[in-house]
């Protein structure tokens, strides 16, 4: 604009009258013009000046944004990394979350598979449970014997069938048992022999006979179930021994009559015999006793090979011990070491008894049976001990058992028969030579004896030099 | 006065061999030859003493001792038997009826008998 007004002033000096000039006017002209350039000049530096300024000002204008760009885009980068580790942190942070949840989808799926297996395993085991529970109802059920089971609190919770029979209730009145204790029962007049048998505290029982009605005996056991600190119950078992009962007495009149009709005349003989012996029937010669004695003789072989086999029948119908009592083997074995003087005295042997060093202790035994055994081996080692022979008899304790030996120095036991010695008719060999007549079966009753009274018995023997037979019993602690 | 002593037996050399054996002590001796004839003595002649068999006709020794055992009156004669037999069912029977005495008849002789039955009653 300035520029335009210079021109305009310019001009405006061109457009005056130009005729007319005089020197003076031009220079005073020109000197007027070159003030008016030397003006316009310092116009000019002003404005180059300001444009100077301005320049200046807009640069640092201009540094000032560079530096505030400068900042700005620290900020922002600042601000980008910022986000960009949260982004990045979040990130990870999800895939961590991620991950977990994985984790945890896998940890239940693996639960769940384990869950499903002990589920199976649970299902198998309550299956193999109900199996075993059908299989032991079954035989429960089923089986032969009457069974009641009473639980640790002896209240009644399972009976069979055929305990039902036996106690002659149907099925609908044993239910009403069902769950009562053993005490209850007993007022019922059915469980009474039972109840009465068992006790309050279910006491142990082994084959105790209870008379049920005519014609029904039974049997009663008990077996314990559970270990001793976890008792799960009692198990109460009922034989049916009726047939054994009525088999026992059929033998028992069968050996009695056998025994009737064999003893009977040998008993006459006996008798006869013994009172011709002992003058009842008129004096005798010399030479007639002395016939007579010897038939008395075989006639008592013949009674007790009788004897013998009256006792096989008899252990042999269920090796029964009757009448067990409480003695002093001390005092049984010197009664009969003392019924055998005589008949020793007679082959002059010595017949020694050795009394037990300490006092004895008790024995239970069937008095008739051990009477039996000891008699046997005396009666042994006497025939089988040649004249001036000794027999000892000992008793004594060892290991807490009563115990009884029979030493002679005999003929012995051929050493290849010895096993075979207490098998039933079995004889050795060197005394059938000696003596003709034996049936070969005491020895093996005296060990079925022995063993039925939980005792053992056995020996020691050498051909030409003795034997000692020997046999223990179980002491009773008194 | 002597004692009276019932023999209830029915092998005859039996009851001979111990009639003969009995008077030579002294006893009064009556015999029966079955259980029933038995039973009938013992009712009449109240005996001091029985020697009673076991098998025999009619009537046995068992039923015979069972008889007497319901008698009160009858109860408390003594009673030993002498048998061929002696089992141990059979001793716990007689015992449980109130017998004092158990005899073997191959076991014992007539004297032994007699022992048993001084014992029981003396002489």
């Amino acid at each position: 604009m300035k520029k335009d007004n210079k021109n305009q002033d310019r001009d405006d000096n061109n457009s005056g009258p130009t005729i007319s000039f005089t020197k003076e006017e031009l220079l005073a002209e020109l000197d007027n013009l070159n003030r008016r350039l030397a003006a316009r000049d310092i116009e000019i530096i002003q404005l180059k000046e300001k444009r100077g300024e301005e320049v200046k000002e807009l640069q640092v204008i201009k540094t000032q944004l560079e530096e505030a760009k400068g900042i700005l885009e620290v900020k922002v980068e600042a601000k980008t990394r910022e986000l960009r580790n949260l982004t990045e942190s979040l990130e990870k942070q999800i895939k961590d979350r991620i991950k977990e949840l994985q984790e945890k989808v896998e940890e239940s799926e693996n639960s769940r598979v384990a869950l499903m297996n002990m589920l199976e395993d649970m299902e198998e085991l309550r299956r193999r449970t109900e199996e075993e529970k059908e299989k032991t109802l079954a035989i429960f059920t089923n089986f032969s014997d009457g069974l009641l089971f009473f639980d640790s609190t002896n209240k009644l919770v399972m009976i069979n069938p055929q305990a039902e029979a036996y106690f002659e209730i149907d099925a609908n009145e044993s239910k009403q048992f069902i769950g009562e204790k053993i005490v209850n029962l007993k007022e019922n007049q059915k469980f009474e022999y039972l109840a009465e048998l068992l006790g309050s505290k279910m006491r142990k029982i082994f084959r105790k006979e209870i008379p049920m009605k005519k014609n029904l005996t039974l049997e009663v056991s008990t077996v314990e179930v559970g270990s001793e600190q976890n008792r799960v119950g009692t198990l109460v078992i009922l034989h049916d021994i009726t047939r054994e009962k009525t088999v026992e007495r059929m033998k028992t009149e069968f050996v009695s009559i056998a025994a009737h009709q064999l003893r009977t005349p040998m008993s006459a003989i006996k008798w006869t015999l013994r009172m011709i012996l002992d003058g009842d029937l008129g004096p005798i010669t010399g030479e007639q006793k002395d016939f007579l004695e010897k038939t008395y003789i075989s006639n008592e072989r013949m009674i007790s090979l009788i004897n013998d086999l009256l006792n096989v029948t008899r252990i042999e119908e269920g090796r029964h011990l009757y009448n067990l009592i409480l003695v002093n083997l001390e005092d049984l074995t010197s009664n009969i070491v003392g019924s055998y003087t005589e008949i020793a005295k007679r082959k002059s042997l010595v017949l020694e008894y050795v009394k037990p060093e300490q006092k004895l202790p008790q024995v239970k035994v069937d008095v008739e049976k051990i009477r039996l055994v000891i008699s046997n081996l005396i009666e042994n080692a006497i025939k089988y001990t040649p004249v001036k022979g000794k027999i000892t008899i000992i008793v004594s304790v060892e290991d807490g058992r009563v115990q009884v030996a029979v030493k002679d120095n005999g003929v012995g036991i051929v050493k290849e028969q010895q096993e075979r010695i207490f098998t039933k008719f079995f004889r050795g060999t060197n005394v059938m030579r000696m003596e003709t007549e034996g049936t070969g079966l005491g020895l093996f009753i005296a060990k079925n004896i022995v063993e039925t009274h939980g005792g053992k018995i056995w020996f020691e023997s050498e051909e030409g030099k003795g034997t000692t037979f020997i046999f223990n019993l179980p002491a009773i602690a008194t | 006065m002597s004692k009276k002593i019932l023999l209830v037996e029915d092998e005859e050399l039996i009851i001979k061999l111990l009639q003969k054996k009995l008077l030579s002590e002294g006893y009064d001796v009556t015999i029966a030859s079955d259980g029933e004839e038995g039973m009938k003595a013992i009712r009449e002649s109240k005996p001091d003493l029985v020697l009673l068999d076991i098998i025999m006709p009619k009537k046995g020794g068992f039923e015979v001792l069972e008889e007497i055992n319901q008698d009160a009156e009858l109860r408390s004669i003594p009673v030993i038997i002498i048998s061929n037999s002696g089992q141990p069912m059979e001793l716990d029977r007689a015992q449980r009826l109130g017998v004092r005495d158990w005899l073997i008849k191959t076991e014992f002789d007539p004297k032994e008998v007699l022992e048993k039955v001084v014992k029981q009653i003396g002489k």
